[in-house]
């Protein structure tokens, strides 16, 4: 192809030969599987190790489990503080491909040992708290001293977890009783702490490339818990005098709007959608709520046509703001 | 053939290769904006994430305006109501081509929406008209068509999913009540002459539009040629669809020739892939080796869960580290570094996988949840 393209006189010869070498010396890269083989053997050693200590607990044996647990999570550390480059608050490249992952054993058999302590010791007492909030700040110190952006999730999930929120990927929804208040205060609590180290860590350039990590997780539980604060008390019906849903709705509006900026100044189509997609849901939830107030069939065909129209609506934003963005 | 303009198509891919020869600094800023000239494309092509928030209003819209048809026409009786569709699903097709010549949409998000929808009324439609009364086969061989038809005019990756799994359904429901042994050999049969034609196909100029959708067929031709003949597949499914009874220990009729199946294809995959540097291949071969542990792993205890986890980790971390350093820095073309694409987005992905994998769960009142393993996991993808 380039060939011809030097014929049509767009290139020059120089050029041509320049990809003619490179597309010869093309190597053929096992990198993702090679990675891919060495995470699932991390995940499959460190959850056999947990089983196994799990299922000795009062045996002889464990004793042995734990000294090797407690090896490992220590020659993983001693491995990642000889090899590591040093320490710089930018982005620091992994000295090998295998250091991501020692590192993530390390903290993985880590905590196993801390939980393992916890159970069978009681070394944190009644104090659960402190037995979640002690590997959490390990974890953060991980994330920042080795720049992990997986230790850096992990410890975000930690950290809400010790707040008494799942923030798991997958498990948000189903993990979570977002009926009850104080997990949506602590929802909306997190998500605003979460996406303000975001912003912080951007503005003071300390670990700028955290900043996606913190706001993905932020923004997603903010804006959850803002949804189920709206929709807390069901779609009400035609007696309902209670307006207060609406002030959830006010905190809504406010943050799509907020992150919506924020996504255009940082050039990010990714939170470009998801807010796009939760505001609309916010939308609808409460164009709906007010229609079925309204109680006839009139009110029925204007949902449908409220539908037809909003999404048409919401195609054209987007393309709207694809071609913006791509323009800046 | 294709619906859409190829010369544009064929723009598109001088652009795109220009493009990346630019980032490896192999051709000036100047002569990419020169083949840009000269090779206009006027596609319209979304970033992926705004793809995916048009795929999902535009699922949102074609729903609810066929609702509205529907209310307004529901006093009409099923007859009418099956024609209603039927036609709003010809409509949406229109609605696409029409799309694709005016909008110049090309892979926008919409078309695939439009075209779920169109199918999707199509097959609905025909359910109402035989009263659900339609043969495995017959329903089959409607996806197939649909699937093909979209397939050809929109190369839609999606749909050529659905044609080959509807093309192994129909052929499967052809057999299910004359020749039930031959089955498995059968579907090993189609899939790899499908795999074998898929191949071909790639390599040929008048098909380069289609190079993603063969692709696709195929990696599933090379999944459904190993699950046909897998062993765990083949007995669970016989012992179900054909009331074969079997009890825990027993085994199918001609069980060794699928064990050696279950045995050899993925390293068979795998060798293949490192002889013809095919990542389809290797990537395929690996993921099956899974399917063979889990097979293995269903009828022989080899060793307790936790054992074969621990050792099985040990395995496969010192088989990444001996490959590593085998391949340092290259070796017969092979390399264990990352080569070209951009990793910023694989990164942030990972991080999300990681996660997903080791959740941690808020305690539920004093309770403690026992940290380190959840085990499974890994597969999560990177969206919500």
């Amino acid at each position: 192809m380039f060939e011809k393209l030097q014929q049509e006189g767009l290139i020059s010869p120089d050029s041509t030969e320049k990809v003619r070498v490179l597309s010869r010396n093309k190597l053929f890269s096992l990198h993702w599987e090679l990675k891919t083989i060495l995470y699932l053997g991390v995940l499959l050693l460190s959850g056999g190790l947990g089983i196994l200590i799990y299922k000795n607990i009062d045996t002889i044996g464990h004793q042995a489990i734990l000294a090797m647990i407690a090896l490992v999570s220590a020659g993983c550390f001693f491995y990642c503080f000889k090899q590591k480059l040093p320490f710089s608050w930018n982005r620091v490249a992994a000295p090998n491909g295998f250091f991501d992952y020692v590192l993530l054993l390390g903290c993985l058999t880590f905590l196993t040992f801390i939980t393992y302590l916890q159970i069978q010791y009681n070394v944190f007492g009644t104090r659960y708290g402190a037995a979640t909030f002690f590997p959490m700040l390990v974890l953060l110190f991980s994330a920042y001293y080795f720049d992990h952006l997986g230790i850096l999730s992990m410890a975000i999930t930690n950290f809400a977890a010790w707040l008494g929120l799942t923030v798991t990927p997958m498990r948000l929804l189903s993990a979570n009783d977002f009926s009850s208040q104080r997990i949506i205060y602590t929802g909306i609590f997190i998500g605003l702490l979460l996406v303000f180290t975001a912003y912080m860590g951007d503005r003071l350039d300390r670990k700028k490339h955290f900043a996606f990590t913190y706001s993905n997780f932020g923004v997603h539980v903010f804006m959850i818990a803002c949804l189920a604060g709206l929709m807390g008390n069901g779609l009400g019906d035609s007696y309902e005098r209670n307006n207060s849903y609406l002030l959830w709705f006010l905190l809504l509006a406010g943050a799509t709007a907020f992150f919506y900026t924020q996504a255009l100044k940082k050039r990010s189509f990714y939170f470009l959608l998801i807010v796009a997609l939760y505001g609309y849901i916010g939308v609808s939830y409460v164009v709906v709520r007010v229609l079925i107030a309204a109680n006839s069939i009139e009110a029925f065909y204007a949902g449908l046509l409220y539908f037809i129209g909003s999404s048409i609506g919401a195609v054209m934003f987007l393309i709207n703001t694809n071609r913006r963005l791509k323009n800046v | 053939m294709i619906s859409y303009n190829t010369k544009k198509l064929d723009n598109l891919t001088v652009v795109n290769a220009a493009e990346k020869a630019f980032d490896k600094t192999c051709i000036t800023a100047e002569e990419l904006q020169q083949i840009k000239v000269a090779y206009p494309v006027d596609l319209y092509t979304p970033n992926p994430y705004i793809r995916i928030g048009l795929f999902v209003l535009t699922l949102v819209c074609v729903q609810f305006s066929l609702g509205l048809f529907g209310l307004i026409f529901l006093a009409g009786g099923e007859k009418t109501m099956a024609g209603l569709i039927l036609f709003y699903g010809a409509c949406i097709y229109g609605a696409i081509e029409y799309m694709i010549h005016q909008n110049k949409h090309y892979k926008s998000g919409v078309e695939a929406a439009l075209m779920w929808m169109s199918g999707g009324c199509v097959i609905g439609a025909v359910f109402i008209l035989a009263d659900t009364h339609v043969s495995l086969s017959g329903m089959s061989l409607l996806f197939l068509i649909l699937g093909m038809l979209f397939v050809i005019r929109f190369a839609d990756v999606s749909m050529s999913i659905v044609a080959y799994l509807a093309f192994l359904t129909l052929l499967f429901s052809l057999f299910m009540h004359s020749g039930r042994m031959v089955i498995p050999f059968m579907l090993m049969g189609a899939s790899l002459i499908i795999y074998l034609l898929s191949r071909k196909l790639s390599t040929i100029h008048v098909y380069r539009h289609y190079v993603n959708c063969l692709k696709v067929i195929q990696v599933l031709s090379l999944i459904t040629l190993y699950l046909a003949g897998n062993y765990f597949v083949v007995r669970e499914a016989s012992n179900e669809m054909f009331d074969l009874n079997l009890k825990p220990g027993e085994s199918i009729p001609g069980a060794w020739i699928f064990w050696i199946f279950t045995v050899i294809i993925p390293p068979v995959y795998i060798f293949t892939g490192i002889r013809k540097k095919d990542s389809i291949l290797i990537r395929t071969g690996l993921l099956l080796v899974a399917a063979i542990v889990f097979t293995i792993r269903s009828y022989h205890s080899v060793a307790p869960i936790e054992i074969a986890m621990t050792l099985g980790g040990i395995i496969l971390i010192a088989l990444a580290y001996g490959i590593t350093k085998l391949l340092l820095p290259s070796r017969n073309g092979f390399t264990s570094a990352q080569t070209e694409d951009d990793k910023t987005d694989a990164i942030q992905l990972e991080a999300v996988i990681i996660a997903q994998s080791f959740n941690q769960q808020a305690p539920q009142g004093d309770q403690f949840n026992f940290g380190g393993g959840s085990g499974a996991g890994g597969g999560a993808s990177g969206s919500y």
